[in-house]
C-alpha cells in the first residue's frame, strides 16, 4: 500500500489546481489521470478565456494548461498519466491500474476531479457513424489534428456548441447550421456573433428529426418544434452533411463518489448526479473533496478556483495550515468564484429570460435568436460611440464576467469598473491611438476599430481575425455584415500580428463610408 | 410517505407501440427504446430492475452514454419525474480491465 | 387499495417471489412487502447462479434434485421468460491431492444420497471443458447440474406473480409482525398495516430481527459474497464451475459474459458502510484464482464487480418451517449462500405449507427449532 497525504483523481484544471495548492503547503500529493496527456479539456481549448485578469482571462486554454503543469511541477506534484482509478474504496483507498499492474494507494484526503461526460440525445439514426459529441469533435481537431468532417451540423447553442462550431470553421469545415430546441441561443452572444458574421445560420426552436445514411451520416433533417416540443408538420429542412455534432450538455462523472458512499443528489442546476458538499467541496465523507465539473457543471475558470479551494481545504483538514490561513485564502478565492458566477449567465438566471442588462439596456432579441445585433441595436450600447477619428467600437451587450479590455487600453478609453460583469463603456473624451490591443484582448472578438473619412467617402474597419491563411495586404474581397451577408467590396490595407495579440490578427479593411458600422467580417474572393 | 413507484400494481395503461420503439438506446448491449418501455410495463419500475432485466448500461461503457436516456424513458413511461428515480449504483472497476492486470497487484 | 390478503410475504427475493407465484397459481390472494426500492435486491440478484445438486448438504439434496427434475427444465416456459437455465453439468475442480480428497468426500456423500456424481481425472475434465489448464488433475462431475440467471429468475417470478394479481410494494420495510388473539396476523410498516391469514417471512438476514420480536431466534449471521463479470466473449462452455480450494465459482452466461464469484478469505470479518461493499483486494484475488484454471481468460476484461450479503445459518442449511408456537407464521430464511438453485422447490413447498397440512417433500430437517447447545 502506498500512502500520500492527498490523492487527486483527474489532472484537469480542477485537479491540477487542487494539487498545486495542497503541494505548496507541504503536502505529499499524487495526481492520477487516465489520459495520455494531462490538462483535461484545457489543451483542446484554443480560444481565449473570459474572466478577470487575475484569473487567466484572455489567455488561451491550452496555455493555461501549460502554465498549470509548470506550476504543478514546481510545487512538487507527482502526476501519473495513463493511470485509471478503478475504484474508491473504504478508508480513502484507491486502486489504480497503470501499465500491466494495479496498485493500492491510501490518501489521508482524496480530491475527486473527474470532470464530466457528454450527454447524448436520440433521434432516428443517432447511432450512425458521423454523429459525435461536440467535445469529441474538439478533441479530434485540436489534439489530434483530424478534421471530424467536411460539412457539419451542430445541435446545441450553449457555449460548447458555439465555441466548437467556430473552431470547426477555423479547421476548415463548413458549419451548415446551428440548431437548438430552445427558442433562444443558450451561450454568450459574442460567441454567437462570431459565427453569424461568418454566415452560419441559427435555427432556434428546431430539433433533429433524422440522420440520413446507411453506413455513415450523409444528411440530416431538422424541423421546427411547437411549445410542446412537437415537430410542426411542413417545417422540415434537409441538409447534406457528413457530421452531426451534439452539444447538448454535460453530466458529472461522479461514479467514484457514489461508489465511495458519499451522499449524492440529483441536481438539475448542477447538470446531474452530484455529491452533496460544503463550500470547500468536502463531501459527506470527511476528507473526500470534489472540485470542477464533477461537483456541478460549470467551466474551466471556475473549476480552477474550486480546485484551489479544495486543495487549501485539504491542507487545513490534515493540519498543514491553520484555520486563519484557510479562511483568508478561501475568502479570496470565493470572491473570484462569485464574480465568475455573476451576470446574465449566472446559475440563478439559468432558464430565466433576462430582458434588460444590469445597467438597464435592452437585451437584443436579434442576438438571442439570430446571433447578431441589428444595425440599430448596436448603437444603443455604451461601448459604441460616434467619435471622430479612429476609435474602438465595443459590441458587447450582455453582462458576462469578463474585463480584459479595460486593462488592455493604454489610453484608458475603456471602463468596466468594479463589477466584472458590467458592460464596457467607451469614454469618448479619451484619445484612442488605434493600437488594437483591445481588439486582440477581447475573448469574444467583439471589439472593432473604426475610422470614418466622410470627405473621401471611405472608412477603415479593423477586425479580429483568427483564420488561416491570412489575406495579404492589398487583397480584394467582400465585407460581410453582422449577419454574414456580403454588403460591399473591401480591400485589406493592413494586417497586424504582434506577439501581444497572441495569435489574433488584426485586419484593417477599407469599405465605403456608409459601411463603417456594418462591415464586420472579411471574405477573400476566391481567384478562379 | 409512500413513493409513487412503490406500488407495483399501479396501472400504467396499456402498452402502445411507439413510432421510435426500434431505436437503439443502450449501444453496448443493443437495447431498444421499445425493450425499455415494455420492461416498465412488465413491472420493472426502477433503474436497477431495468438493468438486471435487460442489461441496459451493463456493457463496456457501464451506462456512461445511455444512463440519462434510460432514466428519461422509464420516468415518462411511469408518469413520474426523472428526479423521482434513484440512479442505479456505481461499481468498480470504473473502466473495463483485463483479468491479468487486475490480478497483478502490487 | 385493500391491505388484506390470504398471505402476506415479507421479502421479494427469489424465495418470496417464487412462493408468491405458486400461491397465486393456487388462487390465493398475496401481498409481497419489500424493504428495498427494487425487487430482489439482496442475495437473489447477486449470487453466482448455480443450480447444483453436487456439493450440497445431504439435507438439501432432495430439494435440489426435485427442482432439477421437475421445475427447472420447464421454468422458462412456465414463466414466459427465458431464465437462461443450462443443464450441462457441474465440474468441481482440483489441482492437488488434498483437493482430490476433498472432492472424493463430497462425491461419496452425494452419491450415497442417490445423485449421479463421480470423480474424474484431469484428462476427462479437459475432454468435457477443453479450456481447462493442465494444472487441473481431477474433478467431481455431476452431469445433471447447471446454472441459470439469478436476476432474471427472480424477476421472472415477480413478473408472472404480478400478472396473476399479486400485489408487490417496495420501499416497505417491516417494523413488526403483530399477533392478534394469539395468531400472527398483522404486518406493520412505516406506512400501513397489512393483514393476512398466513405470513411468510423470507427477508434473508433481516428475518432475524423481525422474528425475534415474536420470541423466535434463527441463529444466523451476515456474510459478504463478491461476484465479477467479464465483457461478452464468444460461446465457450456452459458447465457450472467450482473448485475444491474455493478459489472461485461461476459460468458463462447466455450473453457471453463470464460471471465468477469468489472470496479473499476475509469476507467473514469485512467492514462495510451499511451497504454490501466490495473490498479493494477481492476482485484481484478472484482473477488470480480463475486464471490458474483458465489461463486463456487472462485477456478477458472485467466490466463490473458487486457484493451481496448471505444469510449464513449456524449449521449452513436454511430454515424452512412453520412456527407452531406463533400460529400463522412461516419462516424461510438463512439459505447460507446456496438458496438460489433450490428456490423454485422451496417456493412450491412454501405454497403448500401455507395452504395445506402436508408438503410434497419432507421439510423436518429445516425446522426452526432444531438448534441445540452442543453439550
Amino acid at each position: 500500500m502506498k500512502r500520500y497525504d492527498v490523492i487527486v483523481v483527474g489532472a484537469g484544471p480542477a485537479g491540477l489546481s487542487a494539487a498545486i495548492e495542497a503541494a505548496k503547503r507541504g503536502l505529499r500529493v499524487i495526481v492520477f489521470d487516465e489520459n495520455a496527456r494531462p490538462g483535461g479539456q484545457l489543451f483542446k481549448q484554443i480560444h481565449k478565456f473570459f474572466g478577470s485578469k487575475e484569473h487567466k482571462a484572455k489567455i488561451r486554454g491550452f496555455k493555461i494548461g501549460e502554465d498549470l503543469l509548470k506550476e504543478a511541477q514546481t510545487a512538487g506534484v507527482e502526476v501519473v498519466l495513463n493511470a485509471v482509478v478503478l475504484g474508491l474504496y473504504l478508508d480513502k483507498e484507491v486502486v489504480v491500474s497503470h501499465g500491466d499492474e494495479v496498485t493500492h494507494y491510501k490518501g489521508d484526503a482524496i480530491i475527486v476531479a473527474t470532470g464530466a461526460s457528454e450527454n447524448m440525445i436520440t433521434f432516428d439514426g443517432w447511432t450512425l457513424p458521423g454523429v459525435i459529441g461536440a467535445g469529441a469533435a474538439q478533441t479530434m481537431m485540436n489534439l489530434h489534428s483530424i478534421r471530424p468532417g467536411k460539412k457539419v451540423l451542430m445541435l446545441g447553442t450553449g457555449n460548447v456548441g458555439l465555441v466548437v462550431s467556430y473552431q470547426l470553421l477555423q479547421a476548415g469545415c463548413e458549419v451548415v447550421a446551428l440548431v437548438d430546441a430552445a427558442a433562444k441561443i443558450g451561450g454568450y452572444g459574442v460567441h454567437a456573433a462570431k459565427l453569424a458574421r461568418c454566415g452560419v445560420p441559427f435555427y432556434l426552436s428546431h430539433t433533429i428529426i433524422k440522420a440520413h445514411g446507411q453506413d455513415c451520416v450523409t444528411g440530416v433533417t431538422i424541423g421546427e418544434v411547437d411549445s410542446k416540443w412537437q415537430v410542426i408538420p411542413g417545417s422540415e429542412k434537409d441538409f447534406e452533411v457528413d457530421t452531426i455534432c451534439l452539444a447538448v450538455g454535460l453530466s458529472p462523472m461522479s461514479q467514484l463518489l457514489k461508489m465511495a458512499g458519499c451522499e449524492m443528489e440529483e441536481n438539475p442546476a448542477k447538470g446531474g448526479y452530484v455529491p452533496i458538499g460544503n463550500s470547500y467541496g468536502e463531501t459527506s465523507i470527511p476528507g473526500i473533496f470534489v472540485a470542477g465539473d464533477v461537483s456541478g457543471i460549470e467551466e474551466a475558470s471556475s473549476a480552477m478556483i474550486e480546485g484551489r479551494i479544495a486543495g487549501v481545504a485539504a491542507a487545513a483538514r490534515l493540519g498543514f495550515i491553520d484555520k486563519a490561513e484557510l479562511t483568508e485564502k478561501t475568502w479570496e478565492l470565493e470572491q473570484a468564484l462569485l464574480a465568475l458566477r455573476a451576470g446574465m449567465f449566472s446559475p440563478e438566471n439559468k432558464g430565466r429570460e433576462v430582458i434588460h442588462t444590469e445597467e438597464g439596456y435592452d437585451v437584443s432579441q436579434s442576438l438571442l435568436t439570430r446571433g447578431y445585433l441589428t444595425n440599430d441595436e448596436v448603437l444603443t450600447y455604451p461601448g459604441v460611440t460616434a467619435a471622430q477619428g479612429i476609435h474602438a467600437v465595443i459590441e458587447c451587450s450582455q453582462n458576462i464576467p469578463c474585463n480584459p479590455c479595460q486593462d488592455a487600453c493604454p489610453k484608458k478609453c475603456i471602463t468596466i469598473g468594479e463589477k466584472i460583469t458590467s458592460l464596457p463603456v467607451v469614454n469618448s473624451d479619451a484619445q484612442c491611438s488605434g493600437c488594437g490591443l483591445c481588439v486582440a484582448a477581447c475573448s469574444g472578438q467583439s471589439i472593432f476599430l473604426v475610422k470614418e473619412d466622410e470627405e473621401v467617402g471611405t472608412a477603415m474597419v479593423t477586425i479580429p481575425y483568427e483564420f488561416y491563411p491570412l489575406p495579404e495586404k492589398g487583397c480584394q474581397g467582400m465585407a460581410l455584415d453582422r449577419s454574414g451577408k456580403e454588403i460591399c467590396a473591401a480591400e485589406i490595407i493592413e494586417i497586424k500580428n504582434v506577439p501581444a495579440f497572441d495569435k489574433t490578427s488584426l485586419l484593417t479593411m477599407k469599405v465605403p463610408f456608409n459601411m463603417a458600422m456594418k462591415a464586420r467580417f472579411f471574405k477573400q474572393v476566391q481567384e478562379v | 410517505m409512500m413513493n409513487k413507484i412503490n406500488d407495483r400494481s399501479r396501472n400504467l395503461g396499456d402498452y402502445s407501440v411507439g413510432a421510435d420503439d426500434a431505436m437503439i438506446i443502450c449501444r453496448c448491449e443493443e437495447i431498444t427504446k421499445g425493450d425499455i418501455r415494455q420492461a416498465v410495463h412488465a413491472g420493472m419500475f426502477t433503474l436497477t430492475e431495468i438493468r438486471r432485466y435487460l442489461r441496459t448500461g451493463m456493457g463496456l461503457c457501464q451506462g456512461q452514454t445511455c444512463g440519462r436516456l434510460i432514466k428519461g424513458i422509464v420516468a415518462r413511461e411511469l408518469g413520474v419525474s426523472p428526479l423521482d428515480l434513484e440512479p442505479a449504483v456505481s461499481r468498480a472497476p470504473m473502466r473495463p480491465i483485463e483479468m491479468k492486470v487486475l490480478g497483478n497487484e502490487r | 387499495m385493500k391491505n388484506n390478503a390470504d398471505i402476506i410475504i415479507i421479502g421479494s427475493g427469489v424465495i418470496g417471489n417464487a412462493a408468491a407465484y405458486y400461491l397465486a397459481k393456487k388462487g390465493c390472494s398475496v401481498i409481497v412487502l419489500e424493504k428495498s426500492e427494487s425487487i430482489g435486491n439482496g442475495g437473489s440478484s447477486r449470487n453466482g447462479g448455480g443450480v447444483r445438486q453436487s456439493g450440497r448438504d445431504k439435507r438439501e439434496l432432495p430439494l435440489a434434485m426435485y427442482g432439477i427434475k421437475n421445475i427447472w427444465p420447464t421454468l422458462s416456459e412456465e414463466l414466459d421468460m427465458d431464465v437462461e437455465y443450462y443443464q450441462q453439468g457441474n465440474l468441481r475442480l482440483g489441482k492437488t491431492e488434498a483437493h482430490r480428497n476433498i472432492l472424493s468426500g463430497l462425491t461419496k456423500n452425494a452419491a450415497d444420497g442417490g445423485l449421479n456424481v463421480r470423480m474424474i481425472d484431469g484428462e476427462e475434465a479437459r475432454a468435457i471443458c477443453p479450456y481447462l489448464s493442465e494444472e487441473v488433475t481431477g474433478a467431481s462431475w455431476c452431469p445433471t447440474d447447471g446454472h441459470a440467471n439469478p436476476m432474471l429468475t427472480t424477476l421472472a417470478y415477480y413478473r408472472k406473480a404480478r400478472q396473476l394479481g399479486v400485489r408487490f410494494i417496495t420501499g416497505e420495510g417491516v417494523q413488526e409482525i403483530r399477533k392478534i388473539r394469539g395468531k400472527a396476523r398483522q404486518v406493520v410498516t412505516q406506512n400501513a398495516v397489512y393483514e393476512g391469514e398466513t405470513i411468510i417471512l423470507a427477508a434473508g438476514y433481516e428475518s432475524r430481527e423481525i422474528a425475534s420480536q415474536l420470541g423466535i431466534d434463527i441463529p444466523m449471521t451476515q456474510a459478504l459474497l463478491e461476484v465479477l463479470v467479464t465483457e461478452a466473449l464468444p460461446p465457450m462452455f456452459y458447465q457450472m464451475l467450482g473448485t475444491a480450494a474455493a478459489d472461485f465459482y461461476g459460468h458463462q452466461s447466455t450473453h457471453g459474459s463470464f460471471v465468477f464469484g469468489g472470496s479473499s478469505g476475509f469476507e467473514g470479518v469485512n467492514r462495510d458502510n451499511g451497504t454490501p461493499t466490495t473490498a479493494s483486494i477481492t476482485a484481484s484475488c478472484i482473477c488470480r484464482g480463475i486464471m490458474k484454471y483458465f489461463p486463456m481468460l487472462e485477456e478477458a476484461k472485467i466490466v463490473r464487480s458487486w457484493a451481496g450479503w448471505m444469510d449464513v445459518c449456524a449449521d449452513m442449511v436454511p430454515v424452512i418451517s412453520p412456527v407452531e408456537e406463533v400460529p400463522g407464521l412461516i419462516i424461510a430464511a438463512a439459505f447460507s449462500g446456496h438458496g438460489f438453485g433450490i428456490a423454485p422447490t422451496v417456493g412450491l413447498l412454501l405454497s403448500e405449507m401455507a395452504t395445506a397440512k402436508t408438503t410434497t417433500l419432507d421439510l423436518s430437517a429445516f425446522r426452526y427449532d432444531r438448534f441445540k447447545a452442543k453439550i
